[in-house]
């Protein structure tokens, strides 16, 4: 029997199921009479978890994939600009004590191995940080400047950016995009059961107040509760808590002082006695958050903590506590069921993964949409191999910023450094880095998340050293060093010159918009 | 920063200006901004283009007199070569702005004492001596009104523009008699070749709403490039 793809069944709303219904309706034409039908289920009394306020800037490519305008998404959600984190207190905890990891590649990263260069010029005077040196855009995040002007096209920019958004606000503009403009079917209903034909597919699921939803393809975003994959097909879950130890959240919203306080723009991830707080600058707030393992803090010592960072507003806010199970599902797709978001996985949000992962896992969905049943067994197995690798590479990356921290003030900090808590995979790169710097070579996966770039900054900004005496002749094209320096010192000046303060430039959109052009 | 006063019939009783001094104004402007009811008289001479404002991102129309900042190809010997002065030149030292509170509605006419046309013995007089205004002062204002006007025409042919993305970056590179070359950027015009696949219907909107031919004066217009660039190429032969 081979069954057509003609129905799509997303099961949960929240982001991670507007944005898969999203691009499936947008990329299989659900709005017209021959395109795919495409219907969200949602639940009228779960509230989404409303974690992931930080993206990447696959999200610019994401929103104009679904045909929405930068500016009505800028003002709808209360987003500003992100251009990558500002990792404070990771190295020794002391008051001086950061690096960046900026979105813009180091300057002449595809012409040449400049980090060599950097690492020789270290113990010389007047010696700047890696990311300061290589990259100007730390020096744009240090004085609060946006990454482009009202005069830039909506999505282009001066410097490569991401977002903060409201995760609730964003849930509900893409809901009524999905809705008015894709063609998506929204029905408002409890799913109550789950129904499967004689293959073991999933025929239907059953709803409290309207008739079985049928489809071809099932798409789990019911979040932690994973009510398809992990509850029907139990399927079982990964967990990584042997190599990422944090467990709990607090998460606040803190108002600003003024309504004209200045924007952050970028992450600011702090390193605390048992894990990191977040701090996500909005337009009208910031979020913030302490990420912690309770194996190594209470939660009374933990909102301490949170208070501390805080202040005085502290006392006023109401603390939001969420479990963090870290780890994924052992496959995401199952027959004809594929799970987004937190029902096929979730890790702490250091580098703002979670969105990402969903963009990634709905664009992949709807790009190889199996045409019928007798090819979706291929596309399950391929998009399991490409997201376990993905899966890996990010638990590989988050636990790269622990390994080469020196703080000793908590058992949390040295037990991260055991050789037991890290990954096979990890411990043989850097083996290979401790005699040069990651390279492009080493990435040779088309399902890389994180660019050699990403490993530079993480390594140098913690003060990792690779070793080049044995090849000092990397050192000979000094001529390109010199310039490349120098026109990172030169992009810097013309950036921190020209460029607006984040806070008025959310103000011009707000007040003008954006041109397409 | 000018300095704007109201104009009062008997703080400038006696305040003249001097039309010889008021195209100084745009000695060192490169781009003017300009408003479609000029368009087919500045067609002859500027090419107009599509300029973004740096304090709010949004398209204005400009006639370009220059290819670096601050050159006006057309100030020559202390003076306007160009057959046509565009109205912001015009107007000036003059400016309208919005009155108090009060007279929320209304428009009141600035002048800006700093203006080298501005003096109390040369030129001519905003108001004969019992206070009436003068024949002058009355050709300003009508130019303002015009001008105001103008912008609200801006305005909708702009927001068509946008709407049936007919707006495209200019790209142009100039190497000039001498071997120097520029590159022409942050500059937008008309895309002819997306105008050429407008339906019947969008056609005859634009045409009936009398912004097809500014359009295609828009268009015309950039033949004027030529006369910039000869207007260059003198000036460094």
């Amino acid at each position: 029997m081979n069954k057509l793809t003609k129905k799509v069944v997303v099961v949960g709303g929240g982001i991670a199921g507007w944005l898969t219904a999203g691009r499936l309706a947008a990329k299989h034409k659900s709005n017209t009479e021959q395109g795919l039908t495409v219907v969200l289920v949602e639940s009228p009394n779960i509230s989404a978890i409303g974690v992931g306020e930080g993206t990447w800037p696959t999200m610019r490519s994401t929103l104009i994939a679904l045909g929405i305008s930068e500016t009505d998404f800028i003002r709808e959600c209360d987003a500003s600009f992100k251009q990558g984190a500002k990792f404070a207190k990771w190295v020794d905890g002391s008051e001086d004590d950061f690096y960046y990891h900026p979105l813009v590649l180091p300057q002449g990263f595809s012409q040449g191995d400049l980090a060599a260069h950097w690492l020789a010029r270290q113990g010389q005077t007047g010696a700047k940080s890696f990311s300061e040196d290589v990259c100007f855009q730390e020096s744009v995040c240090e004085n609060g400047l946006a990454p482009k002007t009202i005069r830039t096209p909506e999505f282009a920019a001066v410097a490569n950016y991401a977002y903060h958004l409201d995760s609730v606000k964003f849930s509900v503009f893409l809901q009524k995009h999905c809705t008015e403009k894709l063609g998506v079917t929204h029905i408002i209903d409890n799913v109550t059961g789950v129904n499967s034909a004689p293959n073991g597919d999933i025929s239907s699921v059953s709803t409290e107040n309207n008739a079985d939803v049928t489809g071809d393809l099932f798409v789990d975003c019911t979040g932690f509760s994973s009510l398809l994959l992990g509850k029907h097909y139990q399927v079982p879950f990964k967990s990584c808590s042997d190599i990422l130890f944090i467990d709990t959240a607090l998460a606040v919203q803190v108002p600003y002082d003024e309504v004209d306080s200045p924007i952050a723009s970028h992450t600011v991830s702090t390193g605390q006695e048992a894990g990191w707080i977040w701090d996500i600058g909005l337009q009208h707030r910031r979020g913030v958050g302490y990420v912690y393992s309770s194996k190594y803090s209470s939660e009374a010592q933990a909102r301490e903590v949170l208070a501390k960072y805080v202040g005085d507003k502290f006392s006023s806010l109401t603390v939001r506590k969420i479990p963090i199970v870290s780890g994924h599902r052992e496959k995401m797709w199952q027959n004809n069921c594929v799970a987004v978001g937190l029902s096929a996985g979730f890790l702490e949000p250091l580098e703002a993964s979670a969105l990402m992962m969903v963009e990634l896992s709905a664009q992949m969905i709807s790009e190889q949409l199996p045409q019928s049943r007798d090819i979706m067994d291929i596309a399950a197995k391929r998009f399991n191999e490409t997201f376990l690798y993905r899966w890996e590479k990010i638990i590989d990356f988050l636990k790269l910023h622990y390994i080469l921290s020196k703080r000793t003030d908590n058992a949390f900090w040295i037990d991260n450094r055991d050789a037991q808590s890290i990954p096979e995979s990890l411990k043989e790169a850097m083996a290979l880095w401790q005699y040069r710097a990651p390279a492009d070579h080493d990435f040779t996966s088309n399902n890389e998340v994180f660019p050699a770039a990403s490993y530079q900054y993480i390594l140098y900004g913690m003060g990792f050293k690779s070793d080049y005496s044995q090849n000092t002749y990397a050192l000979d094209n000094i001529d390109f060093a010199q310039h490349q320096f120098a026109q990172n010192k030169k992009l810097t000046d013309k950036a921190v010159s020209t460029l607006p303060k984040n806070r008025e430039l959310i103000n011009k959109i707000i007040e003008f918009g954006f041109n397409q052009i | 920063m000018a300095s704007l006063v109201a104009v009062d019939n008997k703080k400038h009783l006696n305040t003249k200006v001097d039309l010889n001094k008021v195209e100084r104004h745009g000695a060192n402007l490169a781009l003017i901004p300009v408003v479609l009811a000029e368009f087919i008289h500045l067609a002859v001479q500027y090419p107009i283009v599509l300029t973004k404002n740096g304090d709010t991102g949004q398209f204005v129309f400009s006639a370009m007199l220059g290819f670096e900042e601050n050159e006006n190809l057309f100030w020559q010997q202390a003076q306007w070569q160009g057959l046509y002065v565009p109205l912001q030149i015009r107007r000036q030292p003059f400016f309208v702005e919005m009155s108090d509170e009060k007279h929320h509605n209304e428009l009141a006419v600035c002048l800006n004492t700093d203006s080298p046309a501005v003096s109390e013995e040369t030129g001519q007089a905003l108001f004969d001596e019992k206070g009436d205004e003068s024949s002058y002062f009355k050709s300003v204002k009508a130019n303002l009104t015009q001008l105001l006007l103008g912008e609200k025409e801006n305005k909708v042919l702009i927001a068509t523009l946008t709407s049936m993305a007919l707006i495209k970056p200019m790209s142009i590179d100039i190497t000039f008699i001498n071997q120097s070359a520029t590159k022409l950027a942050g500059l937008y015009t008309i895309d002819e070749v997306k105008l050429a696949t407008l339906n019947n219907e969008q056609i005859l909107s634009l045409h009936q709403s009398g912004l097809l031919s500014a359009i295609h004066t828009m268009i015309i217009s950039l033949g004027q490039i030529h006369t910039l660039i000869d207007l260059k190429n003198k000036s460094l032969s």
